[in-house]
């Protein structure tokens, strides 16, 4: 019986060649607009790190300018750190994983065991400490982060990015070799599989949608590297020093990021008011003169706080599903013309004996086929939507093919389409199957 | 006019009609506020900086050869390339600065009048973006001064050696600093303090830019210019080059060749300043790509939709029509008759839209930074939905004008 309508539906499409292509042509261009920019919206909003954004909890301090707040704009902490606060936290008795960390840019030098030429070529950099691995579930290809003594030694020990070994290594496992990074020689531990979150949600004071950079190494290097950041600095106060140490242990600049692992609610309430502890030890030193004010915000609610999805992405995606709306009343229109002009076939078929259930079958059946047919050029279309905007994408992060039409994404146009197939016939085939059959049979 | 007549059958086919109304009416509230979100866009894109762009080439050199941290050699360097970049054909005059607009991103130090520094309010300081330059910098750039002077040779000549900047007296501020430092007027001559925190000094202020617009915080107009070397903070040595019009792109070629030729322990990039504005806006240029893509695809969709139920009316009154027709209507009539059909059911849509958009509208302005509504967006929106309505219309229409009277003579 299935397959009988099925063939009806066929035959019907066919029949009206202009008009079917019409129809079809307006689900596919409604699944696939709103297939685009949900998936999008999608891509930018979801959870960066399912399962453990709960337990990472970004740490402000504030210990900002006692005359004015950090923002006029916007109450609270500053977005970052200082280095002697950041210090001083780091000594918290509490037992988590913790890293404090920034970003630099350091020169890297292909060497004669590399195969790219001669020339250095800058790279982005992270400083963190050990924990920065295992907290973040960075994927590792080749080998794993350092440890520990590393950490506390300051060790000239690096973690690779995918691409960079391929750059400099031919995708070989190169733990063990040495890179040439800043005029120093560093030892490579760790190679890391290709790693892109969609939000870069460890460092969200940038560019949101950034890439990982492409060398980790310990934060420690800090000092005896003279590293300096190539992140916001915002400052209120500091010495004008030109020794780089003594100025780093004194200024009041926050540049730094500082994240902890705290899986339960106990952990959070001690560290909490460790941090608390600790502002009034500083108030004591006449420091942290502003009134209490120091946060542990886990990953969903950093993001929502700085904004990290662009609100384009949302007014995108809601217009595009009143786009489907409006693809829908037009399917609706199209069928019902369809339909009601096959009226008098309907009439013949009715005092033949078909029940009105056949008939609302037959006509649901041939939606829900257009639906479908225009379901996949909908997919179609949404691809090439996506790669339109990673084209775009790609300049402003520098990441090729950026939204990618996942499983999930694809079953969803294809629910869609039946949805609106289903939706779009349901009024008028109740419609084709409600007009008694004597009317047209009259005139016959 | 039958409106009558043509409004007694929309009654008969509610269902039918009530569609075109709901589709027109949600086509007008996307495309007015989808148009009202691209506005905004457009115009910031194409905001003016003040500056030549098309001129205009970005240089940015970083050094990792190890000779060149040395202040003597720096400042050869530098001498060496800006008589090198001036010698090449095309190039009009060429500054060291690390001013490079559209860059995105910079410093900011807070400045205020003298003498408000023992009464500290943190509301008279200003933050202002700050970059040094040569005195090449106006020149280069090509924005006026309205008043006072650019730095001359001598000032220019700061050791920048150490991280904190060393306090110079001579500064160049923008207009609207001058305009906010000194509302009552005549800042030129006038000395200015940094900001509490932002170390000692007193600076004087020697010359006013003009317009000037370089996108960055709350800051965007708000500018003072340092004289001294750009190649503090290991940042490398950057240059703006202004070159004969229509030439960027080759002259760029040759300032990366000349540049990485004359000094090897380098690297150079060298990007046109219309480039580095693409860059800046690229997010708002993929909103505008992405809401057109949007507008003309919904725009397509309701046409079909006009069409598709246009052409249907008309195969279902064949008979009528007939019947009409030999009852000595023209063609025309009967093509006025469902172009005005289709006129009134669009003008329906387009009342409901007008009311759909506002309230559409409210939303984004609620929800995101969305502008308001113009009414002239609107007006744009029905005309056009009235125009796609008629265009849309037209063939079924046609079509069903050129149906033969004698049809009504047939039976089915």
């Amino acid at each position: 019986m299935l397959l009988y309508n099925v063939r009806l539906a066929w035959k019907s499409v066919l029949r009206h060649p202009v008009l079917s292509g019409l129809i079809v042509a307006g689900i596919a261009l409604g699944v696939g607009v709103a297939t685009t920019f949900v998936t999008a919206y999608g891509a930018l909003s979801s959870d960066p790190i399912p399962g453990k954004s709960g337990d990472l909890f970004y740490v402000r301090l504030d210990s900002w300018d006692p005359a004015a707040p950090f923002s006029s704009s916007r109450p609270g902490p500053p977005q970052q750190i200082t280095y002697r606060d950041l210090r001083g936290i780091l000594k918290t008795g509490i037992p988590l994983r913790q890293t404090g960390m920034f970003k630099s840019r350091m020169y890297v030098y292909p060497n004669a065991s590399n195969t790219v030429g001669d020339r250095p070529f800058q790279q982005q950099v992270r400083l963190a400490f050990s924990d920065f691995f295992p907290m973040f579930d960075v994927p590792f290809r080749y080998g794993s982060g350092w440890d520990k003594t590393a950490d506390e030694r300051a060790e000239q020990v690096v973690v690779l990015s995918a691409a960079l070994n391929d750059r400099l290594f031919g995708g070989a496992d190169s733990v063990g070799k040495t890179v040439r990074v800043a005029n120093r020689d560093f030892r490579v531990v760790g190679v890391l599989a290709p790693w892109r979150p969609k939000v870069l949600f460890y460092d969200l004071t940038q560019n949101p949608n950034a890439q990982p950079e492409d060398l980790f190494m310990p934060f420690n290097l800090v000092e005896p590297m003279e590293v300096r950041s190539n992140g916001n600095i915002q400052s209120w106060s500091g010495p004008d020093s030109d020794d780089f140490v003594e100025r780093l242990h004194n200024t009041e600049a926050v540049w730094l990021q500082m994240w902890v692992e705290l899986p339960t609610e106990a952990q959070r309430q001690g560290y909490k008011s460790f941090l608390d502890a600790y502002a009034l030890e500083q108030k004591k030193a006449s420091r942290f003169q502003r009134p209490l004010d120091n946060r542990i915000t886990p990953v969903l609610e950093l993001m929502e706080e700085w904004e990290a999805v662009p609100a384009q992405a949302k007014s995108l995606a809601a217009i595009s599903l009143l786009f489907l709306v409006v693809a829908a009343l037009n399917l609706i229109g199209l069928f019902l013309g369809k339909f009601l002009a096959r009226a008098p076939i309907v009439g013949v078929r009715r005092a033949l004996g078909a029940s009105r259930r056949a008939i609302f079958l037959q006509h649901l059946v041939e939606c829900e086929l257009v639906g479908l047919i225009g379901g996949a050029f909908g997919l179609l279309l949404s691809f090439g939507g996506l790669a339109l905007l990673n084209r775009v994408y790609r300049v402003i992060s520098g990441t090729e093919g950026f939204f990618q039409l996942d499983a999930t994404m694809v079953m969803t146009a294809i629910l869609l389409s039946l949805a609106a197939g289903a939706l779009a016939g349901i009024y008028p085939a109740w419609r084709i199957c409600s007009i008694p059959p004597a009317r047209h049979l009259k005139n016959q | 006019m039958e409106f009558g007549p043509i409004f007694r059958a929309l009654t008969r086919n509610r269902a039918r009609f009530f569609l075109i109304v709901a589709e027109v009416a949600l086509t007008l509230a996307i495309v007015a506020n989808c148009a009202t979100l691209i506005l905004s866009a457009r115009a910031e894109i194409s905001r003016p900086s003040g500056f030549d762009d098309e001129a205009l080439l970005a240089v940015s050199t970083t050094p990792f050869a190890e000779h060149l941290a040395v202040e003597e050699a720096k400042a050869q360097r530098v001498a060496a390339d800006l008589a090198g970049l001036s010698a090449i054909p095309g190039v009009e005059s060429a500054s060291n600065t690390n001013f490079l607009p559209w860059r995105g991103g910079g410093t900011t130090m807070a400045l205020q009048r003298p003498g408000s520094g023992q009464s500290r309010n943190p509301d008279d300081e200003i933050g202002a973006q700050f970059y040094s330059a040569d005195p090449a910098l106006a020149e280069t750039l090509g924005v006026s001064l309205v008043g006072g002077r650019t730095f001359t040779e001598e000032e220019n000549q700061v050791d920048t050696s150490v991280f904190v900047l060393q306090r110079t007296t001579p500064i160049l501020i923008s207009r609207v600093l001058a305009e906010r430092l000194f509302p009552e007027g005549a800042a030129l001559g006038k000395t200015v303090q940094p900001g509490e925190g932002s170390g000692e000094g007193e600076f004087t202020i020697v010359g006013i830019f003009d317009r000037f617009y370089n996108p960055m915080g709350e800051s965007s107009e708000v500018v003072v210019i340092f004289p001294g070397r750009s190649d503090m903070m290991g940042a490398g040595m950057d240059y703006l080059v202004r070159v004969e019009p229509g030439k960027s792109s080759a002259v760029a070629r040759e300032v990366e060749a000349f540049l990485l030729r004359a000094e090897t322990g380098r690297n150079v990039r060298v990007r046109t300043i219309p480039e580095m504005r693409g860059q800046y806006h690229s997010q708002d240029r993929l909103l505008v790509a992405s809401l057109n893509g949007v507008m003309a695809l919904l725009v397509l969709v309701t046409s079909l939709g006009i069409v598709g139920l246009t052409a249907f009316s008309v195969a279902e009154r064949r008979r009528q029509i007939g019947t009409r027709r030999a009852l000595g209507a023209t063609q025309g009539a009967i093509l006025r008759y469902f172009l005005l059909e289709n006129w009134m059911v669009t003008s329906l849509g387009a009342l409901l839209g007008i009311a759909l958009a506002i309230g559409l509208n409210v939303g984004l302005v609620n929800f995101t930074d969305a502008a308001r509504l113009e009414w002239q967006v609107v007006a744009a929106g029905v005309f056009l939905l009235w125009t796609i309505g008629l265009g849309a219309a037209l063939g079924p229409a046609l079509r069903g004008a050129r149906i033969a009277p004698a049809i009504a003579t047939r039976n089915v």
